[in-house]
């Protein structure tokens, strides 16, 4: 057994919320230190907490802290570090950044500049596709003439043999923006004309195509680890088809029901798509699932995924490990080669539930605010990744994810049990959380039936009801537990008479997240009126 | 098994409905009904409202003796019970959240009116385990904020759902409410009713029916805390009638005087 040395003395986090404590976690593990950007919003935040250097970008606007490119790159050569870890979202997939920081001398742990430029052009990833016989979801391959009315017989054709309903999307696009559905051919000019006016504010680019709309379908896709020699690994496959708004709520791997023959397949067209791209790194190509076993390509990702952490759970490859690696030159390690030939015959089943505050009777709206309980799951198979205490901020800056709760079991039906225990251990207060939601899920047949789609949530979530049902056993609960606090008629209520259990409680809070400490300040936070 | 909350509670208290069943929902409560001390009303808090404005009353039922946190600290989470008293119940099953009798102690309890089957167990740092209709729920009940106007507020969890409720007790708010009508009757110029905002002992009556009174004039004086209390007429007006004589012990809210 050689000991490998760190493959950087120092790394620049360039992120914030879970991901950035991911990723500083792996940093001390391997012996690197860690420096840490952050705005206003997060000067106490866990990941500034965590590191071992911090340096202010800014104010909370993203645009004038996380996004700021000039800055990041500033902060890593004022505190010398040698390379910089993008996480997700933020600049991750800016090919301008990447470029920034390998103009700086610095290692970008993530696909070289050109090949995040390339991919991000959905348009260029379809071509090259098309160049190696992946299948993409039906389409066309070159922008819409949008400009030219000459040729709208042409594309009115094209969309003809594509089928009604589909969808205009924008060639530069994500989270749906700029995309446009479809149903009937006297539509189609307004459409590209709107889907490419947002496209060219949202992303500069105004390029739009055509693409069929697969529906019911389900979003599979694939992990891939390459390093710098050429050689390019498939981890394994995630099912991601439990959405709303575009934005996934729970994942796992591997993505039930698939044979082995399938996943095979799956994972041979994400390495030939990986190797015609020259990716480098992590990288994750998404497929859409029809109902009659087809994989059509979506996209590819060029960065780490919010839920990489279940393929690691079943995979067993540190990816955030295995990315500073990569990073810093070495072969893939002889632990993701293994795990690459065992990928289609997975051992064991992971979930992950996306703990976000957002009210999801609410239609899923953000519920940015002060914590206050936060008790997090644990126990065999249970993994937490997370940023917050109790009593800490979600900022309304920023994504509201606050926790990845991950399980892990030796199958499906054993990781959904272990789902459903976790979450009956979880306690937030505070805000509301996406944690009803998740619960449902665990308990439902469908899902255990592996009835996926991305249409799921919309057919088997009635958050309105689900509430009122838990407010009449809660008003119930208050209730009882306040005919032993209500004083005797006529005498004034005496503060501090509720339950004992209550003030040895509040003493232990007081012991451990400095409850008390914030005063009156903390309680306007919690009781708003 | 679960004692009959019927048998347990004489219902003479209790409206004298005899058949231990209240008037249901709150709108409709009597105001000459008296109301258990420890009568609760919880509301969702506004902060917390979506859609509906629903209100439960809760109340021990009436006559019965009260066992203030005779179910606290019971149990496997409690703290209190002891292994053998556990394996003494043959009813509790193995993740002991299920109550028994024995160990709950349940206490009959009406809600909106209506015997209930429920019981509710504290099991420490703020969380209770509430029992309904074979229903298992963990819930968590945070520190209630102090009271305002008698209603206290405190966050509630339940299957991951957060929300805030206010509760007070159903004399207080059942005598703001008449307050209310009250005072709006004044205004309107119709009969007033005086009620008892203590309890206490009748020690005087000064009028009767038929007498005609003006604003501040003494009607009847009540012994209160070791104290005599004069009742004066709030406004200008006749007797309808008196319901009460001297040396009868009253309750908050109990009707006193008629005022026309």
């Amino acid at each position: 057994m050689t000991v490998e040395s760190p493959p950087f003395a120092r790394v620049l986090v360039a992120n914030r919320g879970e991901i950035a404590v991911r990723i500083i976690r792996a940093c001390h593990e391997m012996g690197m230190e860690a420096v840490a950007v952050y705005s206003d919003a997060d000067a106490s935040a866990a990941h500034v907490r965590l590191a071992d250097i911090a340096v202010r970008l800014g104010p909370p606007p993203p645009s004038e802290s996380y996004l700021r490119i000039d800055g990041v790159v500033e902060a890593a050569l004022a505190t010398g570090a040698q390379a910089v870890h993008p996480g997700y979202g933020f600049l991750a997939e800016r090919a301008a950044f990447a470029r920034a920081v390998e103009a700086a001398g610095l290692a970008f742990v993530g696909p070289a500049s050109d090949a995040i430029e390339a991919l991000g052009d959905k348009l260029n990833a379809r071509r090259l596709a098309a160049r190696v016989d992946v299948p993409s979801v039906p389409g066309t391959l070159e922008p819409a003439p949008v400009d030219h009315p000459d040729q709208a017989a042409e594309i009115i054709a094209t969309a003809r043999r594509i089928g009604f309903p589909l969808l205009v999307k924008a060639a530069a696009g994500g989270g749906g923006r700029g995309m446009r559905r479809v149903t009937r051919e006297e539509d189609l000019a307004a459409a590209l004309v709107s889907g490419s006016r947002e496209a060219q504010s949202a992303f500069g680019d105004g390029s739009v195509y055509l693409e069929r709309e697969i529906l019911p379908a389900r979003h599979i896709e694939v992990q891939l680890l390459a390093d710098a020699h050429g050689t390019v690994v498939a981890l394994g496959e995630r099912d991601c088809s439990l959405q709303r708004r575009h934005q996934k709520l729970v994942e796992e791997a591997p993505a039930p029901g698939l044979t082995e023959a399938q996943r095979r397949h799956l994972h041979g067209l994400a390495i030939r798509l990986g190797e015609a791209a020259s990716l480098r790194n992590a990288a994750t190509c998404e497929f859409l699932y029809d109902p009659d076993g087809n994989f059509w390509f979506l996209e590819v990702n060029t960065r780490l995924q919010v839920e990489h952490g279940v393929t690691e759970l079943v995979s067993g490859v540190d990816i955030v490990r295995e990315q500073f690696r990569i990073a810093a030159g070495a072969p893939l390690s002889p632990e993701v080669t293994a795990a690459g030939e065992r990928a289609a015959t997975p051992a064991s089943h992971a979930i992950e539930a996306r703990i976000a505050a957002e009210d999801t009777s609410r239609a899923f709206a953000p519920t940015p605010g002060r914590v206050g309980r936060w008790v997090m799951p644990a126990g065999p198979g249970v993994r937490i990744d997370t940023h917050i205490e109790a009593g800490d901020r979600v900022p309304p800056d920023y994504d509201n994810l606050i926790a990845k709760l991950m399980v892990h079991a030796h199958d499906r039906d054993a990781a959904i049990d272990r789902l459903r225990r976790a979450l009956d251990e979880t306690e937030i207060g505070g805000v509301q959380t996406t944690v009803p939601f998740h619960r449902a899920v665990a308990r439902s047949e469908a899902f255990r039936r592996g009835e996926l789609s991305t249409g799921w949530v919309e057919a088997n979530w009635d958050g309105a009801a689900a509430r009122r049902e838990a407010v009449g056993r809660g008003l119930l609960a208050a209730g009882l537990a306040a005919m032993d606090e209500v004083p005797a008629a006529g005498r004034p209520p005496v503060n501090g008479e509720t339950g004992s259990a209550a003030d040895r409680r509040d003493g232990q809070a007081a012991a451990g997240n400095g409850w008390r400490r914030g005063g009156r300040a903390q309680g306007v936070d919690r009781w708003p009126s | 098994m679960s004692p009959h909350h019927d048998t347990l509670g004489n219902d003479t208290l209790s409206n004298g409905n005899g058949d231990g069943k209240g008037t249901g929902n709150g709108e409709a409560l009597p105001s000459a009904g008296i109301v258990h001390p420890r009568a609760v009303r919880v509301r969702l808090s506004a902060a917390s409202r979506i859609e509906d404005d629903a209100v439960l009353r809760v109340s021990p039922v009436g006559g019965s003796v009260w066992m203030p946190n005779a179910t606290v600290g019971r149990g496997p989470l409690g703290g209190v019970a002891t292994p053998d008293v556990a394996v003494a119940h043959a009813g509790q099953d193995d993740t002991g959240f299920e109550d028994t009798d024995v160990l709950a102690q349940r206490r009959p309890v009406e809600v909106d009116g209506v015997p209930a089957d429920v019981a509710l167990r504290a099991a420490g740092s703020g969380r209770y385990v509430l029992t309904g209709d074979g229903v298992v729920t963990r819930v968590v009940l945070e520190d209630s904020s102090p009271a305002e106007g008698g209603v206290r507020r405190r966050e509630v969890l339940v299957d991951g759902f957060r929300f805030e409720v206010e509760t007070e007790s159903e004399r207080i708010a059942a005598l703001r409410e008449r307050a209310a009508r009250g005072r709006a009757a004044a205004a309107r110029g119709g009969p007033l009713e005086v009620r008892a905002i203590i309890p206490g002992k009748v020690a005087a009556v000064s009028v009767v029916a038929g007498d005609t009174v003006i604003a501040g004039q003494q009607l009847l004086v009540v012994e209160a805390m070791k104290m005599q209390n004069e009742l004066r007429a709030p406004r200008d007006g006749s007797i309808v009638r008196v319901g009460v004589a001297p040396g009868e012990s009253i309750e908050v809210g109990d009707l006193l005087v008629v005022i026309s």
